[in-house]
């Protein structure tokens, strides 16, 4: 049996000599098909390669991308996490309630109680062990629910007043073509990724992950380390609920279910193992980018319609999940 | 930077537990996806049929506000030499939007438009996606049957400063005519509200109690057909009461689903009021489930799908209000006289008919 630190990846790690084959594959996969179709559409396909449209599509995916941060440290230690889908959505709602007290409050009340959600289902995981699917399924429907009695059942649509501060900042360009939404998520991801990868928190998200228990007997703080990975995706929940608001301008109601379906495929596209102890928040942005340009590329090409990228996405899902399960049991263990 | 050290644990079963559901959770999500999409290419061969009425005009409904190329800023165009893309909303499992879809298609085929279409299923994230990819794809008019009326802002700034203009088709889009949207082509849903208690008064004598279907909520249409009912039944009959409120989604499971728990509470409902043709169809079905007779509870809907219509003469539904949404016809009409340089409305209304059992037999093959 390895020891927790031993599995917890660094860049001095002793198996880095020959970095095998289906290691990078795990790895950089997505990352592969995601330059693979992005070159093939860009041949193939006239006004794909444009500023203008590979900018829509980054900056249309950003809330799905801050989604699939959050979640990626959930699954990382071996958990799920069902309510940002509905988390989202209430976050929008409150934060376009919210504007009409200014751009602080909009983003003080949605980040406060889309943080209370995410540690409520720590606590409920970490300390009253819980599973983390039923009580995550529970929050999803209380976070719903909150959201239709905060709407009048969703009849009520509060609009973000004009001018607002946030509004300008969330719909303008860097020189004109980077959205800053991209860039709020790029910032995000390199913070998120150097938490995971290099700090002592990140170690015992993997730690958690790879083994509850051999970590317990090592000393990582187990029901901590897991409180703080919901909270964490509780926030970016809330987060990109406010980032929504603005975006479109009013707190739409009927946002949200089924995304966090898609927050999961991405991460898993994105080489992150659903058991558990392995992954990264770099892949989880490709496999967020790659679903958003395969959705972008049947809208173009005319007579597909877009239930296809469902079929594609679901398809491709599986190629993935399978070559992954390929990959892990062909590793020779220690 | 990372680097997975070689060995990795068998897994263990609660994690892997969580890991089979969740990826079986997705699959569900998938299929069922699918499954919409393969319902509506089934569907397709009974829906938009010839037959149907064609659109028309009601001049007295339509409001005064006019919208000219000028005012609204671009350059005038010939329909034939843009492209032209359409957005809709929904899955083309209903009726309604399978006819709106076809209509559409046809009208543009008929005039030798260039047309590309997209289909957000019931997804409103999509439907934003999808039109910002027509624009992309170099759109220069665009045909929305917007899902939401609310949240329209990234869409519409990115038309307006390409000068795009806009058509909303059967649902509105909250915004300033002639400045986010060029017209708003629909009914007049608080007139098929009134209509639809009118045909209620008539089902019950004006005396009983009522249920009423709301359709989703967030879009002017559910709310508009809502306030008409309402402001009918109190000023015409004051004898019914409307006891019970839920919304179905406009879909038929939604419909089916919320009149089997008001058959639970309200046993003795006297008359059900819903929002579309989808959920009048899923009340019928719960109806007959808890074992009541066909007209024992007066049902009126309002759209005006074959089925529906169907339905009044096999005696379940009491009647129907028209919504027709043959939108092809009017909707390039207007694009047409737009790009030129004439003045368009702003609201277009459009009259729609009515179905009860003294025409629904002979009506029939105007239904779609």
């Amino acid at each position: 049996m390895s020891t927790v630190t031993e599995r917890v990846p660094g860049p001095g790690s002793e198996s880095s000599r020959g970095v095998p084959v289906r290691e990078l594959l795990q790895r950089h996969g997505a990352l592969l098909v995601l330059a693979v179709v992005l070159v093939a559409a860009g041949v193939g396909l006239d006004g794909f390669l444009t500023a203008g449209n590979l900018n829509h599509v980054a900056v249309g995916s950003a809330f799905l991308a801050i989604l699939a941060l959050g979640m990626t440290f959930v699954i990382v230690t071996g958990g799920i996490d069902l309510s940002v889908g509905t988390n989202f959505a209430l976050g929008g709602v409150l934060a376009a309630w919210a504007s009409q007290y200014g751009s602080l409050a909009a983003l003080a009340l949605p980040l406060a109680v889309c943080g209370a959600i995410g540690l409520l289902n720590g606590v409920l995981i970490a300390r009253a062990r819980l599973a983390p699917f039923i009580t995550t399924l529970a929050t999803m429907l209380g976070a719903w629910g909150l959201m239709l009695s905060v709407s009048d059942e969703g009849n009520t649509t509060y609009l973000v007043p004009d001018g607002a501060v946030l509004t300008s900042l969330v719909h303008g360009r860097l020189f004109g073509v980077i959205g800053y939404p991209l860039l709020l998520v790029l910032v995000l991801f390199v913070i998120g990724g150097i938490a995971l990868s290099r700090t002592g928190w990140g170690q015992n998200v993997y730690a958690v992950g790879g083994d509850e228990r051999s970590a317990a007997l090592m000393g990582v703080p187990v029901a901590r380390t897991k409180t703080a990975v919901y909270t964490v995706s509780g926030l970016c929940a809330g987060a990109a609920g406010v980032l929504n608001a603005f975006w479109l301008g009013s707190g739409v109601t009927i946002f949200g279910i089924g995304i966090e379906l898609q927050a999961i495929s991405a991460v898993v596209i994105g080489g992150t193992l659903l058991s558990g102890g392995y992954g990264f928040v770099s892949g989880s942005f490709v496999g967020v980018m790659l679903l958003a340009v395969i959705q972008n590329i049947i809208n173009t090409i005319s007579g597909l319609t877009s239930a296809f990228q469902e079929v594609v996405s679901g398809v491709f899902l599986i190629v993935v999940v399978l070559a992954q399960s390929r990959l892990s049991r062909s590793r020779p263990r220690a | 930077m990372q680097h997975d050290p070689q060995e990795t644990e068998p897994r263990r079963p609660r994690p892997a537990l969580a890991a089979a559901a969740a990826a079986a959770a997705v699959l569900l999500a998938v299929t069922a996806c699918a499954r919409t999409e393969e319902d509506a290419s089934e569907d397709d061969g009974g829906g938009g049929g010839g037959e149907g009425q064609e659109q028309v005009l009601d001049e007295a409904a339509a409001g005064d506000e006019t919208c000219t190329l000028d005012e609204y800023g671009g350059e005038g165009f010939d329909l034939t030499d843009v492209r032209v893309g359409f957005s809709q909303s929904e899955a083309e499992s209903n009726p309604f939007r399978i006819t709106e879809t076809q209509s559409i298609v046809d009208e543009a085929e008929e005039r030798g438009v260039d047309l590309i279409t997209s289909n957000a299923q019931s997804d409103f994230a999509q439907q934003i996606n999808d039109v910002q990819d027509l624009m992309s794809q170099g759109a220069e008019v665009l045909i929305i049957a917007p899902l939401n009326s609310d949240g329209w802002k990234p869409v519409l700034d990115e038309a307006a400063a390409e000068d795009i203009p806009i058509i909303t088709v059967d649902r509105a889009i909250n915004g300033t005519a002639c400045e986010d949207f060029v017209t708003f082509i629909g009914s007049d849903f608080v007139e098929q509200g009134r209509r639809a208690a009118d045909q209620m008064i008539d089902a019950l004598d004006g005396e009983g109690e009522v249920a009423v279907l709301l359709g989703a909520a967030g879009n002017n249409v559910t709310t508009e057909r809502t306030e008409g009912f309402q402001e009918r039944i109190e000023a015409e009959a004051p004898g019914i009461e409307i006891v019970f409120e839920q919304s179905g989604d406009f879909t038929r499971e939604g419909g089916q689903s919320v009149t089997e728990q008001l058959v639970q509470s309200e046993p003795d409902i006297d008359g059900i009021y819903a929002q579309n043709d989808e959920m009048g169809i899923g009340a019928v079905t719960a109806l007959n489930g808890a074992g009541k007779e066909s007209g024992e509870v007066s049902i009126v809907t309002v759209d005006g799908t074959e089925e529906a219509v169907q339905h009044i003469v096999d005696g379940w539904i009491h009647g129907v209000v028209e919504s027709n949404p043959r939108f092809g016809p009017l909707a390039f009409e207007a694009a047409e006289s737009f790009g030129a340089g004439e003045e368009v409305g702003t609201e277009l209304i459009i009259t729609d008919r009515a179905y009860d059992p003294s025409n629904a037999e002979e009506e029939l093959p105007h239904a779609y």
